[in-house]
């Protein structure tokens, strides 16, 4: 299969499954009380992006969001690099970093409420822990993917040591960075709308769930696309960026 | 002057049960201009004392000299080091690679741009800056290795064992065209390798090294007349001269 023919194939799959998603419920194939057809979804999502409260949510979950990532990223990408950097912190701290990494983090939410109440801090701390220990892990195999060889290299060529990490250690540790910061976004963004659903007052994910419980399916539906779109969008980005730094890697 | 003097190098590398001896009594001179190959068997030692005159790593005892002065940090200005295969920085073109020395010391842009090419150039690679290693052949990456080595107009250039990893007819090819490099910069060239047939076909002398711990245990002199050529290989004088180092080389230890 050519490339062409691939992109063809990718776009015939996304149009049937938008179709079928208008057509079905629309002739009773799909019961529409479950499943509301395409074209009730996007009408309502347009009706709830004019709406103040909608706007106010949009604005406390983003800036929940950003706050957790600028905190959990640099914290981690710092303990991440110390515990691959300095032997003994490793050989320590590491195990612990593993085992809490592996426990799902959702269980911990109650006591986030306990000592955070349900406002903002709470989504923060909660989003901002639960993305910690990806960062952690991914800046450690940043760190590793290195190569000895190459700082060998730039010492004979008389680097001194800030020039070595500058020229050195961040481009080699770059692409993996990058990587490491869109998965991170993912745990991020769960973590708040797992937060918000839990237990808030505003938020999309507090009306993600609200709707849910009132059985109100177009405004349900119209707030999934909406926050898979953010997503996807914010995905795809870093992932185009990865590419154009990343093409030496091949 | 010698451009390179060692004096009485011992190393010892901290172990588990204290201290193992890699480098034992090392003196050696090398004439400003000379080609110096160094062999040895595997765990001699040989790239630690070549790491030692780049300054990358430091020797428990003893002096090196280089141009008459200690060499105790790189310095690459007077020594140029070129490594084994992979050694470039994959992130960066060949240019950028080649003009890496230049930029860390600070060089305005246009100069090091000039300088580089003009290396590229010397090694053969004239139209091939703007490619990227993954871009290039394991041959020509070692040409970009041998052009940043010389970037600087170091008067030494230590090479360690870097044709290892090249097929045969590149290796041929990359022996002659290294000194045809040499005869045109006339730098003091310590290179190491495994190869006897590059040691001797490369050389003006060679250095044989015993098993750890590692001293020289032979010094040949290799008259074979320059430009040396293909052909040479396979003349009595030339199998004799391998022959010897490989006589030293295959001696069990303690027999020397």
């Amino acid at each position: 299969m050519t490339q062409a023919q691939i992109i063809a194939a990718r776009l015939a799959l996304l149009a049937a499954v938008l179709a079928a998603w208008a057509l079905l419920p629309k002739y009773g194939v799909l019961d529409p009380r479950l499943l509301p057809a395409l074209g009730d979804v996007l009408e309502m999502l347009v009706k709830q992006l004019g709406r103040p409260l909608v706007h106010e949510a949009i604005g406390v979950t983003a800036l929940e969001v950003i706050v957790a990532f600028v905190i959990a990223v640099p914290l981690g990408a710092a303990i991440g690099v110390a515990a691959a950097e300095f032997e003994y912190f490793g050989q320590i701290f590491k195990p612990m970093l593993f085992y809490v990494f592996s426990v799902p983090k959702s269980i911990f939410l109650p006591m986030f409420i306990l000592v955070f109440g349900i406002g903002f801090p709470q989504k923060v701390a909660y989003a901002a822990f639960s993305t910690v220990f990806i960062v952690i892990m991914s800046a450690t195999a940043a760190v590793e993917s290195v190569k000895a060889d190459h700082v060998l290299v730039a010492r004979s060529c008389g680097a001194t040591r800030a020039q070595i990490l500058l020229r050195v250690y961040v481009p080699s540790m770059f692409p993996v960075l990058l990587e490491a910061l869109r998965i991170s976004m993912i745990f991020n963004f769960t973590g708040v709308m797992i937060a918000e659903m839990y237990a808030s007052r505003t938020g999309i994910g507090h009306l993600i769930a609200n709707w849910g419980e009132n059985y109100q399916m177009p405004e349900l539906f119209a707030g999934v696309i909406l926050l898979a779109v953010v997503a996807i969008c914010f995905n795809e980005a870093v992932r185009a960026l990865e590419a154009r730094v990343s093409k030496w890697r091949t | 002057m010698s451009a390179i003097e060692v004096e009485r190098l011992s190393h010892v590398y901290a172990g588990a049960e204290g201290g193992v001896p890699a480098l034992e009594d090392i003196s050696l001179k090398v004439e400003a201009g000379k080609f110096v190959v160094i062999v040895g068997p595997s765990g001699c030692g040989k790239t630690s004392l070549l790491m030692m005159l780049a300054g990358l790593r430091h020797q428990t005892t003893g002096t090196i000299l280089c141009d008459g002065r200690p060499i105790t940090d790189p310095d690459p200005s007077r020594v140029g080091v070129v490594f084994q295969e992979a050694s470039l920085f994959p992130w960066l073109s060949a240019l950028d690679n080649t003009e890496f020395p230049l930029a860390l010391r600070g060089d305005p842009r246009e100069e090091r741009r000039r300088r580089a090419e003009a290396m590229l150039n010397l090694v053969g690679l004239q139209g091939f800056g703007a490619r990227f290693p993954h871009e290039l052949s394991g041959g020509m990456k070692q040409r970009v290795s041998i052009a940043r080595g010389l970037v600087q107009d170091p008067p030494v250039l230590l090479m360690d064992e870097p044709f290892a990893a090249l097929d045969e007819q590149t290796r041929m090819t990359m022996g002659h065209e290294l000194l045809r490099i040499w005869s045109q910069t006339r730098k003091t060239v310590v290179f190491i390798t495994h190869s006897l047939t590059e040691a001797v076909y490369l050389a003006d002398e060679v250095l044989v090294m015993s098993p750890r711990p590692g001293r020289i245990v032979d010094r040949i002199t290799i008259d074979l007349p320059r430009p040396r050529t293909y052909e040479m290989m396979a003349t009595d004088t030339f199998g004799k001269l391998r022959e010897r180092i490989w006589q030293q080389i295959r001696k069990p230890e303690g027999a020397h």
